[in-house]
Protein backbone atom coordinates (compact mmCIF):
# COMPACT_ATOMS: atom_id res chain seq x y z
CA UNK A 1 0.00 0.00 0.00
CA UNK A 2 2.89 2.32 0.76
CA UNK A 3 4.09 1.79 -2.81
CA UNK A 4 0.65 2.57 -4.23
CA UNK A 5 0.51 5.83 -2.28
CA UNK A 6 3.99 6.94 -3.31
CA UNK A 7 3.39 6.14 -6.97
CA UNK A 8 0.11 8.03 -7.07
CA UNK A 9 1.64 11.08 -5.40
CA UNK A 10 4.53 11.07 -7.84
CA UNK A 11 2.19 10.88 -10.86
CA UNK A 12 0.09 13.78 -9.62
CA UNK A 13 3.12 15.94 -8.94
CA UNK A 14 4.57 15.25 -12.38
CA UNK A 15 1.27 16.30 -13.99
CA UNK A 16 1.24 19.48 -11.90
CA UNK A 17 4.64 20.49 -13.33
CA UNK A 18 2.99 21.62 -16.56
CA UNK A 19 0.24 23.75 -15.05
CA UNK A 20 -1.12 25.62 -18.05
CA UNK A 21 -0.89 22.75 -20.49
CA UNK A 22 -2.59 20.54 -17.91
CA UNK A 23 -5.47 22.99 -17.50
CA UNK A 24 -5.90 23.28 -21.27
CA UNK A 25 -6.04 19.50 -21.65
CA UNK A 26 -8.56 19.21 -18.82
CA UNK A 27 -10.65 21.77 -20.64
CA UNK A 28 -10.33 19.82 -23.92
CA UNK A 29 -11.58 16.68 -22.17
CA UNK A 30 -14.43 18.64 -20.68
CA UNK A 31 -15.47 20.00 -24.07
CA UNK A 32 -15.30 16.54 -25.65
CA UNK A 33 -17.48 14.89 -23.02
CA UNK A 34 -19.84 17.86 -23.09
CA UNK A 35 -20.20 17.14 -26.81
CA UNK A 36 -21.26 13.58 -26.02
CA UNK A 37 -23.71 14.93 -23.47
CA UNK A 38 -25.11 17.33 -26.06
CA UNK A 39 -25.74 14.40 -28.44
CA UNK A 40 -27.68 12.56 -25.73
CA UNK A 41 -29.70 15.70 -24.95
CA UNK A 42 -30.54 16.16 -28.64
CA UNK A 43 -31.80 12.59 -28.86
CA UNK A 44 -33.84 13.07 -25.70
CA UNK A 45 -35.37 16.24 -27.10
CA UNK A 46 -36.26 14.46 -30.33
CA UNK A 47 -37.68 11.27 -28.83
CA UNK A 48 -38.86 12.45 -25.41
CA UNK A 49 -38.07 9.19 -23.69
CA UNK A 50 -36.04 6.16 -24.72
CA UNK A 51 -37.95 2.90 -24.60
CA UNK A 52 -39.55 2.85 -21.15
CA UNK A 53 -36.87 5.13 -19.66
CA UNK A 54 -37.54 8.77 -18.89
CA UNK A 55 -35.11 11.50 -19.96
CA UNK A 56 -33.75 11.99 -16.42
CA UNK A 57 -33.03 8.29 -16.01
CA UNK A 58 -31.13 8.13 -19.32
CA UNK A 59 -29.10 11.16 -18.22
CA UNK A 60 -28.31 9.40 -14.93
CA UNK A 61 -27.03 6.28 -16.74
CA UNK A 62 -24.95 8.49 -19.05
CA UNK A 63 -23.39 10.39 -16.16
CA UNK A 64 -22.52 7.29 -14.15
CA UNK A 65 -20.88 5.65 -17.17
CA UNK A 66 -18.83 8.76 -17.96
CA UNK A 67 -17.63 9.13 -14.36
CA UNK A 68 -16.68 5.46 -14.17
CA UNK A 69 -14.88 5.41 -17.50
CA UNK A 70 -13.05 8.68 -16.80
CA UNK A 71 -11.94 7.45 -13.38
CA UNK A 72 -10.63 4.24 -14.96
CA UNK A 73 -8.65 6.27 -17.48
CA UNK A 74 -7.18 8.44 -14.73
CA UNK A 75 -5.61 5.51 -12.90
CA UNK A 76 -5.11 3.33 -15.92
CA UNK A 77 -2.79 5.24 -18.24
CA UNK A 78 0.05 2.81 -17.54
CA UNK A 79 -1.90 -0.04 -19.07
CA UNK A 80 -3.31 2.07 -21.88
CA UNK A 81 0.15 3.01 -23.12
CA UNK A 82 1.66 -0.39 -22.35
CA UNK A 83 2.59 -1.31 -25.91
CA UNK A 84 4.38 1.99 -26.62
CA UNK A 85 6.19 2.59 -23.39
CA UNK A 86 6.79 -0.87 -22.03
CA UNK A 87 6.99 -3.30 -24.93
CA UNK A 88 8.41 -1.38 -27.89
CA UNK A 89 11.02 0.49 -25.87
CA UNK A 90 11.85 -2.49 -23.74
CA UNK A 91 10.87 -0.60 -20.58
CA UNK A 92 9.26 -3.75 -19.21
CA UNK A 93 12.73 -5.19 -18.55
CA UNK A 94 13.34 -2.72 -15.75
CA UNK A 95 9.92 -3.47 -14.30
CA UNK A 96 10.74 -7.18 -14.12
CA UNK A 97 13.98 -6.49 -12.29
CA UNK A 98 12.29 -4.72 -9.37
CA UNK A 99 11.09 -6.70 -6.36
CA UNK A 100 7.43 -5.66 -6.69
CA UNK A 101 4.54 -7.18 -8.60
CA UNK A 102 4.97 -6.28 -12.30
CA UNK A 103 1.23 -5.76 -12.78
CA UNK A 104 1.04 -3.27 -9.90
CA UNK A 105 4.06 -1.39 -11.21
CA UNK A 106 2.69 -1.15 -14.75
CA UNK A 107 -0.70 0.10 -13.65
CA UNK A 108 0.84 2.70 -11.36
CA UNK A 109 3.59 3.74 -13.76
CA UNK A 110 1.51 6.59 -15.20
CA UNK A 111 -1.63 8.48 -14.35
CA UNK A 112 -3.79 10.68 -16.48
CA UNK A 113 -5.45 13.33 -14.27
CA UNK A 114 -6.63 15.28 -17.37
CA UNK A 115 -9.73 13.11 -17.43
CA UNK A 116 -11.02 15.08 -14.45
CA UNK A 117 -12.64 17.24 -17.13
CA UNK A 118 -14.77 14.31 -18.33
CA UNK A 119 -15.59 13.39 -14.75
CA UNK A 120 -16.92 16.88 -14.06
CA UNK A 121 -19.35 16.57 -16.98
CA UNK A 122 -20.46 13.15 -15.70
CA UNK A 123 -21.00 14.47 -12.18
CA UNK A 124 -22.99 17.42 -13.53
CA UNK A 125 -25.18 15.05 -15.55
CA UNK A 126 -25.84 12.86 -12.51
CA UNK A 127 -26.61 15.89 -10.31
CA UNK A 128 -29.07 17.36 -12.83
CA UNK A 129 -30.69 13.97 -13.41
CA UNK A 130 -31.03 13.30 -9.69
CA UNK A 131 -32.61 16.71 -9.03
CA UNK A 132 -34.87 16.30 -12.03
CA UNK A 133 -36.08 12.88 -10.93
CA UNK A 134 -36.50 14.00 -7.33
CA UNK A 135 -34.37 11.06 -6.27
CA UNK A 136 -34.33 10.46 -2.51
CA UNK A 137 -30.80 9.45 -1.58
CA UNK A 138 -30.24 7.05 1.29
CA UNK A 139 -26.95 5.78 2.65
CA UNK A 140 -27.68 2.37 1.09
CA UNK A 141 -28.23 3.86 -2.36
CA UNK A 142 -24.99 5.87 -2.27
CA UNK A 143 -23.11 2.78 -1.12
CA UNK A 144 -24.62 0.61 -3.86
CA UNK A 145 -23.80 3.21 -6.51
CA UNK A 146 -20.17 3.55 -5.38
CA UNK A 147 -19.76 -0.21 -5.06
CA UNK A 148 -21.18 -0.78 -8.51
CA UNK A 149 -18.86 1.85 -9.97
CA UNK A 150 -15.89 0.22 -8.23
CA UNK A 151 -16.80 -3.13 -9.77
CA UNK A 152 -17.07 -1.53 -13.20
CA UNK A 153 -13.69 0.18 -12.82
CA UNK A 154 -12.14 -3.28 -12.18
CA UNK A 155 -13.96 -4.65 -15.20
CA UNK A 156 -12.76 -1.85 -17.48
CA UNK A 157 -9.20 -2.25 -16.18
CA UNK A 158 -9.52 -5.93 -17.07
CA UNK A 159 -10.44 -4.90 -20.62
CA UNK A 160 -7.40 -2.63 -20.92
CA UNK A 161 -5.34 -5.45 -19.46
CA UNK A 162 -6.42 -7.76 -22.31
CA UNK A 163 -4.79 -5.30 -24.67
CA UNK A 164 -1.57 -5.49 -22.66
CA UNK A 165 -1.63 -9.30 -22.59
CA UNK A 166 -2.01 -9.46 -26.37
CA UNK A 167 1.05 -7.21 -26.64
CA UNK A 168 3.21 -10.02 -25.24
CA UNK A 169 2.39 -12.13 -28.27
CA UNK A 170 2.15 -9.50 -30.98
CA UNK A 171 4.26 -6.35 -30.84
CA UNK A 172 1.88 -4.46 -33.13
CA UNK A 173 -0.80 -2.49 -31.39
CA UNK A 174 -4.12 -4.18 -31.63
CA UNK A 175 -6.84 -1.63 -31.99
CA UNK A 176 -9.58 -4.22 -32.24
CA UNK A 177 -9.69 -4.57 -28.45
CA UNK A 178 -10.73 -0.89 -28.44
CA UNK A 179 -14.13 -2.13 -29.52
CA UNK A 180 -14.76 -3.46 -26.04
CA UNK A 181 -13.32 -0.50 -24.13
CA UNK A 182 -14.41 2.56 -26.12
CA UNK A 183 -17.22 0.65 -27.82
CA UNK A 184 -18.36 -0.41 -24.37
CA UNK A 185 -18.41 3.19 -23.19
CA UNK A 186 -20.38 4.25 -26.26
CA UNK A 187 -22.88 1.37 -26.02
CA UNK A 188 -23.29 1.20 -22.25
CA UNK A 189 -23.95 4.88 -21.66
CA UNK A 190 -27.52 3.80 -22.40
CA UNK A 191 -29.24 1.11 -20.32
CA UNK A 192 -28.68 -2.36 -21.74
CA UNK A 193 -32.33 -3.28 -22.23
CA UNK A 194 -32.58 -0.82 -25.14
CA UNK A 195 -30.45 -3.18 -27.22
CA UNK A 196 -31.42 -6.36 -29.08
CA UNK A 197 -30.34 -9.86 -27.98
CA UNK A 198 -26.76 -10.29 -29.26
CA UNK A 199 -25.49 -6.93 -27.93
CA UNK A 200 -27.28 -7.56 -24.63
CA UNK A 201 -25.59 -10.97 -24.32
CA UNK A 202 -22.17 -9.49 -25.19
CA UNK A 203 -22.36 -6.86 -22.42
CA UNK A 204 -23.99 -9.18 -19.89
CA UNK A 205 -22.32 -12.58 -20.24
CA UNK A 206 -19.02 -11.88 -22.01
CA UNK A 207 -18.13 -8.38 -20.76
CA UNK A 208 -20.52 -7.95 -17.82
CA UNK A 209 -20.80 -4.13 -17.82
CA UNK A 210 -24.57 -4.52 -17.57
CA UNK A 211 -24.30 -6.68 -14.44
CA UNK A 212 -21.77 -4.43 -12.73
CA UNK A 213 -23.32 -1.11 -13.61
CA UNK A 214 -26.76 -1.14 -15.19
CA UNK A 215 -28.53 -3.53 -12.85
CA UNK A 216 -27.40 -1.81 -9.61
CA UNK A 217 -27.96 1.67 -11.06
CA UNK A 218 -31.44 0.67 -12.18
CA UNK A 219 -32.14 -0.39 -8.60
CA UNK A 220 -30.88 2.98 -7.32
CA UNK A 221 -33.32 4.60 -9.75
CA UNK A 222 -36.06 2.36 -8.39
CA UNK A 223 -36.66 0.58 -11.69
CA UNK A 224 -34.73 -2.72 -11.64
CA UNK A 225 -33.89 -4.11 -15.11
CA UNK A 226 -33.82 -7.79 -14.18
CA UNK A 227 -36.24 -9.25 -11.66
CA UNK A 228 -33.59 -10.47 -9.21
CA UNK A 229 -33.61 -10.33 -5.40
CA UNK A 230 -32.00 -7.26 -3.92
CA UNK A 231 -29.18 -9.11 -2.18
CA UNK A 232 -28.13 -10.53 -5.55
CA UNK A 233 -27.86 -7.04 -7.01
CA UNK A 234 -25.32 -6.27 -4.28
CA UNK A 235 -23.29 -9.33 -5.32
CA UNK A 236 -23.34 -8.55 -9.06
CA UNK A 237 -20.47 -5.97 -9.15
CA UNK A 238 -18.23 -8.86 -8.04
CA UNK A 239 -18.42 -9.93 -11.69
CA UNK A 240 -16.05 -7.04 -12.42
CA UNK A 241 -13.57 -8.24 -9.79
CA UNK A 242 -13.81 -11.78 -11.18
CA UNK A 243 -13.24 -10.52 -14.71
CA UNK A 244 -10.13 -8.62 -13.62
CA UNK A 245 -8.84 -11.65 -11.71
CA UNK A 246 -9.30 -13.86 -14.77
CA UNK A 247 -7.37 -11.50 -17.05
CA UNK A 248 -4.70 -11.01 -14.36
CA UNK A 249 -4.23 -14.78 -14.43
CA UNK A 250 -3.73 -14.65 -18.23
CA UNK A 251 -1.31 -11.77 -17.67
CA UNK A 252 0.98 -14.02 -15.60
CA UNK A 253 0.93 -16.48 -18.43
CA UNK A 254 1.84 -13.66 -20.83
CA UNK A 255 4.71 -12.40 -18.66
CA UNK A 256 6.31 -15.82 -18.92
CA UNK A 257 6.22 -15.48 -22.70
CA UNK A 258 7.77 -12.02 -22.68
CA UNK A 259 10.77 -11.52 -24.90
CA UNK A 260 12.45 -8.16 -24.74
CA UNK A 261 12.57 -5.98 -27.83
CA UNK A 262 14.84 -3.34 -26.29
CA UNK A 263 18.57 -3.10 -26.61
CA UNK B 1 1.72 20.10 -67.44
CA UNK B 2 4.95 19.32 -65.63
CA UNK B 3 3.90 21.65 -62.87
CA UNK B 4 1.46 19.05 -61.54
CA UNK B 5 3.80 16.09 -61.76
CA UNK B 6 5.17 16.23 -58.19
CA UNK B 7 1.63 16.35 -56.77
CA UNK B 8 0.50 13.43 -58.91
CA UNK B 9 3.50 11.50 -57.65
CA UNK B 10 2.68 12.41 -54.04
CA UNK B 11 -0.82 11.10 -54.61
CA UNK B 12 0.42 7.86 -56.15
CA UNK B 13 3.07 7.19 -53.50
CA UNK B 14 0.65 7.69 -50.63
CA UNK B 15 -2.09 5.73 -52.38
CA UNK B 16 0.27 2.76 -52.67
CA UNK B 17 1.46 3.23 -49.09
CA UNK B 18 -2.12 3.20 -47.81
CA UNK B 19 -2.71 -0.21 -49.46
CA UNK B 20 0.17 -1.64 -47.41
CA UNK B 21 -1.59 -1.20 -44.08
CA UNK B 22 -3.67 -4.38 -44.31
CA UNK B 23 -3.88 -4.80 -40.55
CA UNK B 24 -5.23 -1.28 -40.12
CA UNK B 25 -7.88 -1.98 -42.78
CA UNK B 26 -9.00 -5.16 -41.06
CA UNK B 27 -9.07 -3.45 -37.66
CA UNK B 28 -10.96 -0.52 -39.12
CA UNK B 29 -13.57 -2.76 -40.72
CA UNK B 30 -14.21 -4.67 -37.48
CA UNK B 31 -14.32 -1.50 -35.35
CA UNK B 32 -16.55 0.49 -37.70
CA UNK B 33 -18.92 -2.45 -38.16
CA UNK B 34 -19.24 -2.81 -34.41
CA UNK B 35 -19.90 0.90 -33.82
CA UNK B 36 -22.36 0.89 -36.73
CA UNK B 37 -24.18 -2.07 -35.26
CA UNK B 38 -24.47 -0.47 -31.81
CA UNK B 39 -25.74 2.82 -33.23
CA UNK B 40 -28.23 1.17 -35.59
CA UNK B 41 -29.53 -1.02 -32.75
CA UNK B 42 -29.86 2.01 -30.48
CA UNK B 43 -31.70 4.17 -33.02
CA UNK B 44 -33.95 1.25 -33.96
CA UNK B 45 -35.00 1.03 -30.31
CA UNK B 46 -35.76 4.77 -30.21
CA UNK B 47 -37.64 5.22 -33.48
CA UNK B 48 -41.31 4.29 -33.51
CA UNK B 49 -41.47 0.87 -35.27
CA UNK B 50 -44.46 2.09 -37.29
CA UNK B 51 -42.20 4.62 -39.02
CA UNK B 52 -40.34 2.11 -41.21
CA UNK B 53 -39.04 4.76 -43.62
CA UNK B 54 -37.27 6.76 -40.91
CA UNK B 55 -35.94 3.52 -39.43
CA UNK B 56 -34.37 2.28 -42.66
CA UNK B 57 -33.10 5.71 -43.65
CA UNK B 58 -31.43 6.17 -40.28
CA UNK B 59 -29.76 2.74 -40.60
CA UNK B 60 -28.52 3.71 -44.07
CA UNK B 61 -27.22 7.03 -42.74
CA UNK B 62 -25.30 5.29 -39.93
CA UNK B 63 -23.75 2.70 -42.25
CA UNK B 64 -22.64 5.28 -44.81
CA UNK B 65 -21.04 7.31 -42.00
CA UNK B 66 -19.15 4.23 -40.81
CA UNK B 67 -18.05 3.24 -44.32
CA UNK B 68 -16.63 6.72 -44.95
CA UNK B 69 -15.16 7.03 -41.45
CA UNK B 70 -11.60 6.68 -42.71
CA UNK B 71 -12.06 9.88 -44.70
CA UNK B 72 -13.37 11.72 -41.66
CA UNK B 73 -11.06 10.51 -38.93
CA UNK B 74 -7.54 10.89 -40.02
CA UNK B 75 -4.61 11.28 -37.75
CA UNK B 76 -1.46 12.28 -39.55
CA UNK B 77 1.07 13.43 -36.99
CA UNK B 78 3.98 13.12 -39.40
CA UNK B 79 4.26 16.83 -40.09
CA UNK B 80 4.55 17.83 -36.43
CA UNK B 81 7.01 14.97 -35.92
CA UNK B 82 9.02 16.36 -38.81
CA UNK B 83 9.04 19.78 -37.18
CA UNK B 84 10.19 18.22 -33.92
CA UNK B 85 12.97 16.22 -35.54
CA UNK B 86 14.01 19.02 -37.87
CA UNK B 87 13.34 16.96 -41.00
CA UNK B 88 10.79 19.50 -42.11
CA UNK B 89 13.57 21.57 -43.69
CA UNK B 90 13.90 18.97 -46.45
CA UNK B 91 10.20 19.57 -47.10
CA UNK B 92 10.73 23.28 -47.33
CA UNK B 93 13.69 22.96 -49.70
CA UNK B 94 11.66 21.13 -52.32
CA UNK B 95 10.44 23.26 -55.21
CA UNK B 96 6.79 22.38 -54.56
CA UNK B 97 4.02 24.16 -52.75
CA UNK B 98 3.85 22.34 -49.38
CA UNK B 99 0.17 23.09 -48.78
CA UNK B 100 -0.87 21.52 -52.11
CA UNK B 101 1.55 18.63 -51.65
CA UNK B 102 0.02 17.68 -48.28
CA UNK B 103 -3.47 18.11 -49.72
CA UNK B 104 -2.74 15.50 -52.41
CA UNK B 105 -1.25 13.23 -49.79
CA UNK B 106 -4.35 13.48 -47.58
CA UNK B 107 -6.67 12.91 -50.52
CA UNK B 108 -4.74 9.78 -51.54
CA UNK B 109 -5.04 8.32 -48.04
CA UNK B 110 -8.72 9.13 -47.82
CA UNK B 111 -9.70 7.81 -51.24
CA UNK B 112 -7.72 4.58 -51.11
CA UNK B 113 -8.52 3.99 -47.44
CA UNK B 114 -12.25 4.26 -48.09
CA UNK B 115 -12.12 2.15 -51.27
CA UNK B 116 -10.39 -0.66 -49.37
CA UNK B 117 -13.08 -0.69 -46.69
CA UNK B 118 -16.06 -0.17 -48.99
CA UNK B 119 -16.76 -3.66 -50.34
CA UNK B 120 -16.10 -5.71 -47.18
CA UNK B 121 -18.34 -3.42 -45.14
CA UNK B 122 -21.13 -3.51 -47.70
CA UNK B 123 -20.87 -7.29 -47.70
CA UNK B 124 -20.79 -7.54 -43.89
CA UNK B 125 -23.92 -5.50 -43.26
CA UNK B 126 -25.83 -7.81 -45.62
CA UNK B 127 -25.46 -10.55 -43.00
CA UNK B 128 -27.70 -8.57 -40.65
CA UNK B 129 -31.48 -8.87 -40.32
CA UNK B 130 -33.18 -6.80 -42.98
CA UNK B 131 -34.28 -3.88 -40.80
CA UNK B 132 -30.64 -3.13 -39.85
CA UNK B 133 -29.36 -3.13 -43.43
CA UNK B 134 -28.58 -0.24 -45.74
CA UNK B 135 -31.00 0.84 -48.43
CA UNK B 136 -29.72 1.09 -52.02
CA UNK B 137 -29.45 4.65 -53.40
CA UNK B 138 -32.72 6.33 -54.26
CA UNK B 139 -31.99 5.86 -57.99
CA UNK B 140 -29.18 6.25 -60.54
CA UNK B 141 -29.57 10.03 -60.38
CA UNK B 142 -29.23 9.98 -56.58
CA UNK B 143 -26.07 7.89 -56.89
CA UNK B 144 -24.58 10.39 -59.34
CA UNK B 145 -25.48 13.37 -57.14
CA UNK B 146 -24.01 11.52 -54.15
CA UNK B 147 -20.78 10.61 -55.95
CA UNK B 148 -20.06 14.17 -57.07
CA UNK B 149 -20.93 15.59 -53.68
CA UNK B 150 -18.83 13.13 -51.68
CA UNK B 151 -15.80 14.15 -53.76
CA UNK B 152 -16.30 17.74 -52.60
CA UNK B 153 -16.90 16.37 -49.10
CA UNK B 154 -13.47 14.68 -49.06
CA UNK B 155 -11.84 17.97 -50.11
CA UNK B 156 -13.66 19.80 -47.30
CA UNK B 157 -12.40 17.31 -44.70
CA UNK B 158 -8.90 17.53 -46.15
CA UNK B 159 -8.95 21.33 -45.65
CA UNK B 160 -10.04 20.87 -42.03
CA UNK B 161 -7.20 18.38 -41.53
CA UNK B 162 -4.76 20.87 -43.08
CA UNK B 163 -5.96 23.56 -40.67
CA UNK B 164 -5.27 21.18 -37.77
CA UNK B 165 -1.81 20.51 -39.15
CA UNK B 166 -1.13 24.23 -39.44
CA UNK B 167 -2.05 24.66 -35.78
CA UNK B 168 0.13 21.77 -34.60
CA UNK B 169 3.04 23.15 -36.62
CA UNK B 170 3.40 25.90 -34.01
CA UNK B 171 1.96 24.31 -30.87
CA UNK B 172 3.80 21.01 -31.51
CA UNK B 173 1.14 19.26 -29.45
CA UNK B 174 -0.51 16.86 -31.81
CA UNK B 175 -2.91 15.36 -29.27
CA UNK B 176 -4.95 18.03 -27.52
CA UNK B 177 -6.12 20.22 -30.38
CA UNK B 178 -6.43 17.40 -32.91
CA UNK B 179 -8.39 15.16 -30.56
CA UNK B 180 -10.80 17.95 -29.79
CA UNK B 181 -11.33 18.95 -33.44
CA UNK B 182 -11.76 15.28 -34.38
CA UNK B 183 -14.50 14.81 -31.81
CA UNK B 184 -16.28 18.04 -32.74
CA UNK B 185 -16.04 16.94 -36.35
CA UNK B 186 -17.51 13.50 -35.60
CA UNK B 187 -20.36 15.11 -33.72
CA UNK B 188 -21.18 17.89 -36.18
CA UNK B 189 -20.63 15.75 -39.28
CA UNK B 190 -23.30 13.32 -38.11
CA UNK B 191 -21.16 10.32 -37.13
CA UNK B 192 -22.42 10.02 -33.55
CA UNK B 193 -25.96 11.23 -34.11
CA UNK B 194 -27.38 11.38 -37.65
CA UNK B 195 -28.07 15.01 -38.44
CA UNK B 196 -31.42 13.88 -39.86
CA UNK B 197 -32.42 12.94 -36.28
CA UNK B 198 -31.60 16.34 -34.82
CA UNK B 199 -34.70 18.17 -33.50
CA UNK B 200 -36.50 20.31 -36.09
CA UNK B 201 -35.47 23.70 -34.65
CA UNK B 202 -31.77 22.90 -35.18
CA UNK B 203 -31.92 20.82 -38.35
CA UNK B 204 -32.04 23.75 -40.76
CA UNK B 205 -29.13 25.47 -39.02
CA UNK B 206 -26.89 22.47 -38.45
CA UNK B 207 -27.09 21.58 -42.15
CA UNK B 208 -25.22 24.71 -43.19
CA UNK B 209 -22.21 24.52 -40.87
CA UNK B 210 -18.89 23.46 -42.44
CA UNK B 211 -18.69 19.98 -40.89
CA UNK B 212 -22.04 18.97 -42.38
CA UNK B 213 -20.57 19.54 -45.85
CA UNK B 214 -18.27 16.56 -45.35
CA UNK B 215 -20.67 13.60 -45.28
CA UNK B 216 -24.13 14.82 -44.30
CA UNK B 217 -24.90 16.64 -47.57
CA UNK B 218 -23.85 13.67 -49.80
CA UNK B 219 -25.77 11.17 -47.66
CA UNK B 220 -28.96 13.22 -47.94
CA UNK B 221 -28.56 13.06 -51.73
CA UNK B 222 -28.09 9.28 -51.52
CA UNK B 223 -31.33 8.93 -49.54
CA UNK B 224 -33.51 11.22 -51.69
CA UNK B 225 -32.91 12.26 -55.28
CA UNK B 226 -32.89 16.05 -55.27
CA UNK B 227 -34.34 18.29 -57.95
CA UNK B 228 -31.70 20.08 -60.04
CA UNK B 229 -32.21 23.37 -58.20
CA UNK B 230 -32.08 21.83 -54.74
CA UNK B 231 -29.02 19.82 -55.66
CA UNK B 232 -27.19 22.84 -57.01
CA UNK B 233 -28.03 24.74 -53.83
CA UNK B 234 -26.61 21.96 -51.64
CA UNK B 235 -23.52 21.57 -53.82
CA UNK B 236 -23.13 25.33 -53.86
CA UNK B 237 -23.04 25.47 -50.06
CA UNK B 238 -20.42 22.71 -50.08
CA UNK B 239 -18.27 24.54 -52.65
CA UNK B 240 -18.63 27.83 -50.78
CA UNK B 241 -17.36 26.29 -47.56
CA UNK B 242 -14.61 24.50 -49.48
CA UNK B 243 -13.40 27.81 -50.90
CA UNK B 244 -13.53 29.51 -47.48
CA UNK B 245 -11.69 26.67 -45.71
CA UNK B 246 -9.13 26.46 -48.51
CA UNK B 247 -8.38 30.17 -48.16
CA UNK B 248 -8.11 29.89 -44.38
CA UNK B 249 -5.89 26.80 -44.41
CA UNK B 250 -3.65 28.33 -47.07
CA UNK B 251 -3.29 31.50 -45.05
CA UNK B 252 -2.48 29.55 -41.88
CA UNK B 253 0.04 27.38 -43.69
CA UNK B 254 1.84 30.32 -45.22
CA UNK B 255 1.94 32.18 -41.91
CA UNK B 256 2.90 29.23 -39.73
CA UNK B 257 5.54 27.78 -42.05
CA UNK B 258 7.33 31.11 -41.72
CA UNK B 259 7.06 30.95 -37.96
CA UNK B 260 8.10 27.38 -37.27
CA UNK B 261 11.19 26.81 -35.23
CA UNK B 262 13.30 24.05 -36.72
CA UNK B 263 14.22 21.72 -33.90
CA UNK B 264 17.01 19.21 -33.84
CA UNK B 265 20.39 19.44 -35.54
Amino acid sequence: MRYVYDALRMNLRSAAQYGKSFLMQCLAQLVMTAGDLWAVLLLLERFGNMGHWEAGQILFFFGVMQITFAFTEIINRGLGRFSDVMIRNGGFDTVLLRPRSPLKQVILSQADPRRVGSMLVGITAVAIASANLGLRWTFGKVLLLLWSMAGTVCLLMGLFLIEAVVCFFSVQSIEVVNILTYGGRQACQYPIDLYPGPIRILFTCVVPIALCLHVPVSLVLGRPIFAVPEWLVWVLPCAGLAFFALIAFLWRFGVRHYRSTGS
Amino acid sequence: MNRWKPYRTAFRVHAVRETRYRGAVLGGIVTQSFFGLVLVALYSALIDPADQTLLRETATYVWLQQIFFRALFHRDSELSEQVLSGNVCYQLLRPVDPHTWWLFRAMAEKTVGVLMRLLPMLALQFLLPEQYRMLPPDGPMALLQFALSIGVGFLVIAQINLICQAITMVTLDNRGVTAMINLIMMLLAGNIIPLTLVPERLRQVIRYQPFAQALDAPIRMYLHTMSAGEWLLNLGVQLLWLAALWALSRLLWRRNLDRIVIQGG
